[in-house]
Order: structure tokens, then C-alpha cells, then sequence
């Protein structure tokens, strides 16, 4: 593989862009978007559906990038690409849902959820955060607090 | 005899195969980059992982939600400035193939100026937030949605920087070994920036609005 030192650009790194690639790369993903910006918008779909949908329309578009974009395939010239994402897809997933699972267990063992929503006593964190008291919806807590 | 003459000398052996292969410097680069945007992949999951914890109602301390304040088609159309912009580079990368030295200026100035559009859409989001009076010091959950979106300005802001940067290299150096190298490895960069904001904009502004 002794390519490059005459003329870095027939290196096989830049050999792999198309412009067809990249387009359907932009193209996949960005009409992904579309679908679920509209079904987000037109409210036509309840909320836990509409999160599956969204949801893998966003893994559908990852996938399409990663492969026309970043040209993440089992050919020779990116074997070490792929691996290394293969390997780093699971740290990021453990990593985001270990994390949610922990807080989400402590939340629901330490809180009363009704509580907190409807009752709660901003006047002690008030002066932490002046703009609270600007908002909509805390003009009352901040009287009845003080 | 025979058999004697054919053992190894080990004053003369060769240990390594050193010959007929030259070290691949564009390859061994693009992979390090490559790993060290993985670990980039990393430091978003843990602000992910925030923003996870700290997206329940009671994480916005009776403050607005970003169901309040997300406009879903203005962040569609930060979106499609920043996949347009990939596109540009990724044209631009394909003028390289070819040798074509000013289909590749022409490709990154429209990445970068596609990419301005984003960054400036998105201060202007900020603005207008900061306007309403939601700041980072509002509640955990817009701190989490304050960082995460804007660590992803952030890598945008020298993304273009570094586009800047490779114009002017182009131009002036032309296209060595170090100055194409140095566009896969922006052409890897600024495509994981889309890949990132479908995260983003899914998880984060579309699950917000409708939570």
C-alpha cells in the first residue's frame, strides 16, 4: 500500500467520495427530518407513538450518514473504522442509558412526583434565580413563598 | 553442508520486513482522528445522559419547558443549513478527487457560509430565549438543554474556523500530503456534526416540544 507519496489525492480516502453518495446521504436524511418535524407539528399521532416513529427516523438517518458520509463499510481501506464504531456504539449506549435508568430508580424512590409538580416551593432557590420570578406561572409562588 | 549453509546468520537476518511498504501517513491519521471523534462521541453522551435526567417535570423547577419555546420548522430549517452544508463539503471533497482545486474552494466557501447560517440561526434562538428570561441559571433542565445544544454551536464555531484555515491552506500549499490529510480528516469532522445533530434535534428540541 504504497499509495499517496506521489500524489495525495489518488489516496484511497479521497478516491471513496461520490457525489451520488453524499447526495443520498443529504437526501435520506433530510426527508427523515421532514417526516418527523410534520408528525411532530400536526400533533396527528399520540405522544408515545409519535416517539417510536421520530425515534427511528432518527436511527434510519444516523445509519444512511453513517454509511454515505463517513463511509463506515466492511471494505478493506475501513475495516478499523467500523470496528472501532462497533465497539464504541455499545459505551454510548450503556453510558446514556445506565444513567437515565439510575436517576429515573432514584427519582422514583426519593420524589413524590404529584408533589413536586404542583407544589412546589421555589422561595428558597429565589434568589439562585432571578428570572424565575418573570416567568409565567410563578408570580404566586414567589408571593405566597416570601 | 547444504542444510548448514540455507540456517539463518543472525548477524545478517533480517528481523522486520522493511522493504516494498511505506509507512501510510493519510491513513494512520484519519484513523487516530477518527478515534479521538469517537471519544467526542463520548463526551456527548454524558451531556445526553444530563439532559436524560434532567428532562422530568420537576427538573424545571415550575419554568418553562422546551415544549414551551421549541419552534420545530425554525429548528428544521437550522437543520437543513447544517445537512446542506455537509453536502457542500462533501461535493467539495469530490472536486478533490478529480484534482479540481477551485470545485473544492467553491464547495468549502459554501460549507462555511451554510454553516454561518446555522450558527447564526441558533444565536438567534438563544437570544430569544434569553429574551423570555430563561437563562442556564433557570433549572437543572435548562441548563442540560442550554449545554447540550450549545456545545454543538460550539464544535460548528471551529468547524468553520478550521474551514477558514483549510482555504487558506489549499490555496497557498496546494495539495501535499498534509493539507489533504488535514481535509479528510475535516471531512470526517464536520460530517459527524449532522450525524450528532439528528440526536439533537430528534431527542432533544422534537422530544421536548411534544413532552
Amino acid at each position: 500500500m504504497s499509495h499517496g507519496a506521489a500524489d495525495p489525492t489518488m489516496h484511497p480516502e479521497v478516491q471513496l467520495s461520490t457525489s451520488k453518495g453524499y447526495f443520498l446521504g443529504f437526501a435520506i436524511s433530510a426527508f427523515l427530518m421532514l417526516v418527523a418535524t410534520f408528525l411532530v407539528t400536526s400533533h396527528s399521532v399520540p405522544p408515545f407513538g409519535l416517539l417510536m416513529v421520530i425515534s427511528v427516523c432518527a436511527g434510519i438517518a444516523v445509519i444512511a450518514q453513517i454509511y454515505f458520509l463517513l463511509h463506515i463499510d466492511i471494505s478493506e481501506h475501513n475495516i478499523w473504522n467500523t470496528v472501532a464504531l462497533v465497539l464504541f456504539i455499545p459505551l454510548f449506549l450503556i453510558t446514556i442509558g445506565l444513567t437515565w435508568w439510575m436517576f429515573s430508580q432514584l427519582y422514583l424512590r426519593t420524589m413524590d412526583m404529584s408533589v413536586m409538580s404542583s407544589a412546589m416551593q421555589p422561595a428558597v432557590h429565589a434568589s439562585a434565580t432571578p428570572g424565575m420570578a418573570a416567568m409565567p406561572g410563578m408570580n404566586a409562588h414567589t408571593d405566597s413563598g416570601n | 553442508m547444504s542444510s548448514h549453509a540455507s540456517t539463518v546468520d543472525p548477524k545478517k537476518a533480517e528481523l522486520w520486513d522493511t522493504h516494498h511498504h511505506t509507512h501510510d501517513v493519510i491513513s494512520t491519521r484519519t484513523l487516530g482522528y477518527f478515534l479521538y471523534l469517537l471519544s467526542d462521541g463520548m463526551l456527548f453522551a454524558t451531556l445526553f445522559a444530563a439532559y436524560g435526567v434532567l428532562s422530568y417535570q420537576h427538573s424545571y423547577f415550575g419554568g418553562p419547558t422546551p415544549a414551551e419555546f421549541v419552534k420545530p420548522w425554525y429548528t428544521f430549517a437550522q437543520t437543513i443549513a447544517l445537512f446542506l452544508s455537509v453536502l457542500a463539503y462533501g461535493f467539495g471533497m469530490n472536486a478533490l478527487k478529480h484534482k479540481n482545486k477551485s470545485g473544492l474552494i467553491n464547495g468549502m466557501l459554501a460549507a462555511f457560509v451554510l454553516g454561518v447560517v446555522f450558527l447564526v440561526l441558533d444565536i438567534h434562538d438563544m437570544n430569544h430565549l434569553y429574551s423570555m428570561g430563561i437563562t442556564l441559571a433557570s433549572s437543572g433542565g435548562m441548563s442540560a438543554f442550554i449545554v447540550l445544544t450549545q456545545v454543538h454551536a460550539t464544535h460548528i464555531f471551529f468547524g468553520l474556523i478550521w474551514i477558514l484555515v483549510m482555504i487558506a491552506q489549499v490555496m497557498t500549499k496546494g495539495f501535499t500530503e498534509e493539507t489533504v490529510g488535514r481535509l479528510l480528516t475535516l471531512r470526517m469532522f464536520w460530517h459527524l456534526q449532522a450525524v450528532i445533530w439528528v440526536f439533537v434535534y430528534i431527542f432533544v428540541y422534537l422530544w421536548g416540544y411534544i413532552s
